[in-house]
């Protein structure tokens, strides 16, 4: 298992190396330059030609790549065009904000998502199953946007029992720990609730599909032929199979943990990746586009890795030597 | 304690401290003003800032050479004395002499001096740099090509000190009221590097406040500077800016009382604001924004590739672009859009420079019969009968393009679709992502666009309308005699004297249309009644920010 985790991740560097070539020509290519934003208003007018200077843009870009090659094999990723701050720096911030958010969101996902798909499954065709299966098409269908702004009016405005945005109340760098954590809980409930509650609604999806096919397999029928109680079987003999999917939906939802999601991020200001990712190619900031690849990369990489570990545990028909 | 127990307990606990917390903040939020922001500033060293947030916070952090206000009676900017205690121009108005005050000093006890002025200011002008403001320097002195700072700024002693410039013109003091920053903290600063120099994380200043946390993307806290003499330590205890984006959780946050100040309100949002929040004061900043559609007035293909100047194909002709203008519709899209909140726009003279107006001209009305009659003037005509007007085998149609997102120019784009649609011109409407379409507008790719201007608070429209290579001179317009009024204008010594030229480049601009000018938007800005003595005013929303106090919402503000 060891030499299969080391083979994989040696093979990873070549293809992150790839990725970030590709990233660096493509995003070049692309029309639109990053001191466009500033030829604007009361700017001086060349102020855009004498940035594009400083930044090294003029260089060709063969130029261009060796001094981003150079950089990045010392493990500097350069500095943000629009941030003025070290992409390392910037990374160092904003990923603690990103898992926070997106961490508790696929707990709220796989957690509920797998309940509501084993509630379903075995309660398959009953009123309870069509309520489930109304209010997970019902959840999977509503825009993050739309219910990230009614949560927004209606539980913050209106009742006032929660806040709208941010990760912090203004002025919570003063207050005790314990205090300053409850504030930063009351701040995640609405984004995460967001986040995690339509995925729930397709991963509960995925666990009724894939329950209701193993259960009707021979081994299960043996099991309760065996006079195994029902918890027996379904907990220990069906789920287990069962979550194969589940981990491969997982396994790819890895990326997401540092990835961030712009939408639920905007809507409710949170600092996190997908609107670091969103903004930066807006503003063809190169350095963060590059940067946040890279980490989407490494995810999808690691996702994919940890979902086929996952599989050895729970499938033993699986071995990797 | 079993695990349950001990989990029971721990949730009680956090409970009650949320309880109790809404009661402490109360009592910091009664010292503390909250003003929402959609973007972090991008750098809080004034010399390399470019963002409005930025300049908000520097007004605020540094000490002001001038104590400035916009007079909206007379339309002009008034210099009063700030760092700076008083002023005298000497060798025909080309040096200007400045007295320093004595006793401000920086956050770390060391006086600001002559030699901090100075410093800054090389600063400013240094190519390397790369200051959005480096223009204000251009009229100093330059050798070689390269800016002069020894020879532009003469030190007399700590409190004296001359700045010469090689001409006289109505913007020496306004150029001469950039932020000044420490020379003994930046001093061995890599100018190349300035930008991201780590001493701008901390920004050490002299002002009313200074900076005590900024949480990059999040919000910057500005706390009182007791130690303040420029003009005194300002009133609130402190003022968060929180990054808000998305304007819908802005006007939230406004709505529920969580942020004290914002900016835009949008006019659609008014009226419910006015009914269902009496403790939200609108207050409308006087218009220097205007949007407009940028005809090319010269053959892209011509400049481009032969850089040849010859008038384009389609809006060359001056009667076509008249046309154009009298063909759209600007009043129904004010009147859908910006209600109350916009006027038509004459020219780019801001009306607020009440002074420089030339009142004699009016918005051009909407008359489709009149632009039919320019176009036949102009030798276009259906004479195939295609429904398209065509002239030397060639059809009048173009793309209009437009900055993706924004609702209102979208709107303007369709209309003005529509309205060209009947008389016989076929318009394609196309959204492209802004930064694309800025970089296209710079490089006078596109025959038609939607764009918008920010006038600065002096009268200069040299960036306009000058030479044709200008970034500004979006559309390639060129005039002779608005090169020759230009000069006379910014050579005046006092601003009221160039009014008959700035009128007479208005006629020129109201007569040829080099773009259809379409209306001026008077922002809103949202203010809960909580927070007294605000300056909302054409300076900006932050305007002496140090006199803000927080008190009863219901009793009367100053503003």
């Amino acid at each position: 298992m060891f030499r299969y985790i080391v083979r994989r991740v040696m093979s990873a560097v070549p293809l992150l190396f790839g990725l970030l070539t590709f990233t660096f020509f493509i995003i070049r290519l692309a029309p639109g330059d990053p001191t466009a934003m500033y030829i604007r208003g009361d700017v001086d007018p060349h102020y855009a030609e004498q940035l594009r200077a400083t930044l090294g843009l003029n260089d060709p870009l063969p130029v261009q790549y060796v001094k981003w090659l150079r950089g990045v094999v010392s493990g500097e990723l350069g500095t943000s065009f629009s941030l003025n701050d070290e992409v390392v720096d910037i990374l160092a911030r904003t990923i603690p904000n990103t898992m926070l958010l997106t961490f508790f969101a696929l707990v709220l996902n796989f957690g509920i998502g797998i309940v509501l798909g084993v509630v379903s499954a075995l309660r398959r065709g009953k009123p309870v199953d069509h309520l489930l299966n109304v209010l997970a098409l019902f959840l999977y269908s509503i825009p993050e946007f739309w219910l990230g702004l009614m949560l927004i009016l209606g539980v913050s405005l209106n009742l006032d029992v929660l806040p709208a945005s941010g990760i912090h109340s203004p002025l919570a760098q003063f207050l005790p720990t314990w205090e300053y954590l409850w504030d930063l809980m009351q701040h995640m409930v609405l984004p995460v609730f967001v986040l995690g509650v339509a995925s729930a609604a397709a991963t509960g999806r995925y666990m009724r599909g894939s329950l209701l096919e193993v259960v009707q397999q021979d081994y299960i029928r043996t099991a309760r032929a065996k006079g195994l109680s029902e918890f027996v079987v379904i907990g220990k003999h069906a789920l287990r199979n069962a979550m194969i999917p589940i981990i491969t939906l997982f396994g790819l939802s890895l990326p997401f943990l540092l990835g961030g999601a712009v939408i639920v991020e905007t809507v409710f200001s949170w600092p996190g990746m997908g609107k670091l990712t969103v903004d930066a190619i807006f503003a063809r900031d190169y350095p963060v586009i590059i940067a946040c690849t890279l980490v989407s990369g490494v995810m999808v990489i690691v996702g994919n890795l940890v979902a086929d570990i996952l599989y050895a545990f729970v499938d033993p028909r699986i071995r990797y030597g | 304690m079993t695990p349950r127990l001990l989990f029971v307990s721990v949730l009680c606990c956090a409970m009650l401290i949320g309880c109790g917390k809404r009661s402490a903040d109360k009592d910091a939020m009664a010292e503390t003003a909250v003003v929402a922001i959609s973007g972090d500033a991008d750098n809080l060293n004034p010399v390399v800032a470019n963002t409005t947030v930025a300049s908000d916070i520097a007004s605020g952090v540094y000490p002001m050479m001038f104590d400035v206000e916009f007079d909206l009676r007379e339309g002009k900017l008034k210099f009063g004395p700030g760092l700076v205690t008083s002023w005298e121009f000497a060798n025909d108005g080309k040096d200007v002499i400045l007295h320093i005050r004595k006793d401000v000093r920086w956050e770390d006890g060391m006086p600001v001096t002559t030699e901090d002025i100075k410093f800054s200011y090389e600063l400013y002008g240094d190519p390397d740099v790369a200051s959005p403001r480096r223009n204000y320097v251009e009229s100093m002195i330059f050798t070689n090509g390269k800016f002069d700072i020894d020879r532009s700024v003469t030190i007399v002693d700590d409190t004296t000190m001359i700045f010469h410039f090689v001409k006289t013109y109505p913007l020496q003091l306004f150029h001469l009221n950039l932020s000044p920053i420490p020379k003994h903290v930046y001093h061995n600063a890599d100018r190349r590097t300035l930008r991201t120099n780590p001493a701008n994380e901390r920004a050490m200043g002299a002002g009313p406040f200074r900076l005590e946390e900024w949480v990059r993307q999040q919000q910057i806290t500005l706390v009182r500077n007791g130690k303040a003499a420029l003009p005194y330590p300002a009133k609130l205890e402190r003022v968060v800016f929180r990054v808000i984006s998305e304007p819908t959780t802005r006007l939230t946050e406004l709505k529920k009382g969580t942020v004290d100040l914002m900016r835009p309100v949008y006019p659609e949002d008014v009226k419910e604001i006015q009914e269902k929040n009496p403790d939200i004061k609108l207050i409308t900043l006087p218009p220097r924004n205007y949007d407009y559609i940028g005809w090319m007035n010269i053959d892209i293909e011509a400049y481009h590739n032969k850089k040849v100047i010859k008038p384009h194909p389609l809006f060359g002709d001056r009667r076509v672009r008249q046309a154009l203008t009298y063909g759209i519709d600007r009043r129904s899209i004010l009147r859908e859009k910006l209600q109350s909140y916009g006027e038509l726009a004459v020219t780019d003279f801001s009306p607020i420079f009440r002074w420089a107006i030339n009142k004699t001209l009016v918005p051009y009305p909407y008359d489709p019969e009149k632009a039919r009659q320019l176009l036949r003037l102009a030798g276009w005509s259906d004479s195939n009968g295609d429904g398209i007007l065509d002239k030397g085998g060639r059809n009048f149609e173009f793309t209009l393009y437009y900055n993706a997102g924004n609702k209102r120019r979208e709107y303007v784009a369709t209309v003005v679709q529509d309205n060209l649609k009947q008389l016989g011109i076929r318009c394609k409407i196309q959204a492209v992502e802004n930064i694309v379409l800025y970089q296209n507008i710079d490089e006078k790719k596109y025959d038609a666009f939607i764009d918008g201007f920010s006038v600065g608070l002096a009268i200069d429209p040299s960036d306009r309308w000058g030479d044709v290579m200008n970034p500004f001179n979006t559309v390639g317009f060129q005039n002779s005699r608005i090169a020759e009024l230009l000069k006379l204008g910014l050579h005046v010594q006092n601003e009221r004297e160039a009014g008959p030229f700035w009128m007479e480049i208005q006629s020129i601009l109201h007569q040829e249309q080099p773009v259809t000018f379409m209306y001026w938007v008077k922002e809103i800005v949202g203010v809960n009644r909580r927070l007294k003595n605000t300056n909302i005013n054409t300076l900006g929303i932050t305007d002496r920010m140090w006199d803000w106090t927080i008190g009863d919402p219901n009793t009367a503000m100053t503003q």
